[in-house]
C-alpha cells in the first residue's frame, strides 16, 4: 500500500527553490497587506518592514524562482508542454521505441533533458542563445500552430533553424573511438566527417531520430498497441 | 512640488505594482507554462525593479526632510515635524 505523505516532499534542488520563492512571496506578500490595510505612519519600523516587503523578499523570489524556472525550462516535459512536441516528446519517453532520440532518452546522462541536451547552442553563451532560441519558439508557436490539431496536424513542418551539427554526436560518440572507426561506413568518411563536410544526420535520418514528427513522414501520434491492431 | 503625499502615494504605488509583480512570479512557479514563464521573467522582473525603485525614492525624500512642513490632514496619519522656535503655525 502506498501512503502519500500530507506534506509535499522535497528530492531536488529545483523543488527547494520554488519552495522558498513561495514562502519568500507569502512573506512579501503579507507585509504588503498589512501595509495597504493598516495604512501606519511611515516611522523606521514601517519603512523597515517594507523594505523586507518591497526589496528584501521579492529579490529573493526573483532569484529562486528564475533559477527553479530556468532549470525546468531545461525538461522534456517542458518542451512537451507546446502541443506540437507531443510527437517529439512522446516518442522520446515511450520505453519501447527503438528511435534514436527514445534511446537516447533512456540514457542517465540525457534523461528528463534529453530534449536540450542535444539540441541546446554549446560554446561561451550558448546557454544564452539557446533561451533566446526559445523565445522565438513561442513566438512561432503562438503565430503559427496555436490553432492546429492536438499533435500539431494542420500547421508548418517544423524543422530545425540551423543545420544539426556533428559536434553534437561527437561530444559523445567519439570519431577515434574503436567502435566508431570499425563501422565500415564511417571509414569512408572519416576526414569529411569531422571536418563537418559531411553530416550524421545525412545517413542518420531524421526519421530514424523523431520517427512520428510530420516533418519526417511520421503521423504525430503513437503507433497503435498489438492488442488494438489485432481488433 | 513634492510632498509628504506625494511620498506616500509612491510607496502605494510602489506596494501595488510589487504585488502584481509577485502575482506573476507565483503563477510562473505554480503553473511553469512558456507563456507564464517569459511574462513573469520579463513583465515580472520590470514591475518589481520598478517597485523597487520607486520605494528607494520615497525613502530618499522621505530622510531628506521632503514635505516636512506640509500641512497636511493629520487624519493620514503622518508624522509632524517637531515645532520650532518661532515658527507660526496655522491651526
Amino acid at each position: 500500500m502506498v501512503v502519500t505523505p500530507a506534506v509535499p516532499q522535497i528530492h531536488t534542488i529545483e523543488q527547494l527553490l520554488k519552495a522558498t520563492a513561495l514562502v519568500a512571496s507569502f512573506i512579501s506578500i503579507l507585509i504588503l497587506v498589512w501595509y495597504l490595510a493598516r495604512r501606519p505612519p511611515l516611522g523606521r519600523m514601517t519603512k523597515v518592514m517594507l523594505l523586507f516587503g518591497l526589496g528584501v523578499m521579492p529579490i529573493g523570489v526573483s532569484l529562486t524562482g528564475n533559477i527553479a524556472g530556468f532549470e525546468y525550462t531545461l525538461k522534456r516535459e517542458f518542451c512537451g508542454s507546446c502541443h506540437v512536441m507531443l510527437p517529439y516528446t512522446q516518442d522520446a519517453e515511450d520505453p519501447k521505441s527503438t528511435s534514436l532520440a527514445a534511446i537516447h532518452s533512456r540514457n542517465g546522462s540525457f534523461g528528463e533533458e534529453s530534449c536540450y541536451t542535444c539540441h541546446a547552442d554549446y560554446q561561451l553563451f550558448g546557454a544564452m542563445t539557446t533561451k533566446v532560441n526559445g523565445l522565438k519558439h513561442l513566438f512561432y508557436y503562438v503565430t503559427e500552430y496555436a490553432n492546429t490539431g492536438p499533435y500539431g496536424e494542420g500547421g508548418k513542418p517544423i524543422h530545425m533553424y540551423r543545420p544539426f551539427q556533428n559536434t553534437m554526436c561527437t561530444r559523445c560518440h567519439s570519431t577515434t573511438a574503436p567502435s566508431w572507426t570499425k563501422v565500415d561506413d564511417h571509414q569512408g568518411m572519416l576526414e569529411d566527417i569531422r571536418r563537418g563536410e559531411t553530416k550524421c544526420l545525412d545517413c542518420h535520418t531524421g526519421d530514424k531520430i523523431h520517427p512520428r514528427a510530420f516533418a519526417h513522414g511520421g503521423s504525430g501520434r503513437p503507433p497503435a498497441t498489438t492488442a488494438s491492431a489485432e481488433k | 512640488m513634492i510632498s509628504k503625499l506625494t511620498i506616500r502615494r509612491l510607496v502605494l504605488i510602489s506596494t501595488i505594482t510589487t504585488i502584481v509583480s509577485l502575482g506573476l512570479m507565483v503563477v510562473a512557479i505554480v503553473f511553469p507554462k512558456p507563456l507564464l514563464l517569459v511574462l513573469a521573467m520579463s513583465l515580472g522582473q520590470l514591475f518589481g525593479t520598478l517597485s523597487l525603485a520607486l520605494y528607494l525614492l520615497a525613502i530618499v525624500l522621505d530622510l531628506q526632510g521632503v514635505g516636512e512642513h506640509d500641512e497636511i490632514a493629520p487624519h493620514l496619519g503622518l508624522d509632524k515635524p517637531a515645532a520650532r522656535e518661532g515658527d507660526e503655525k496655522g491651526a
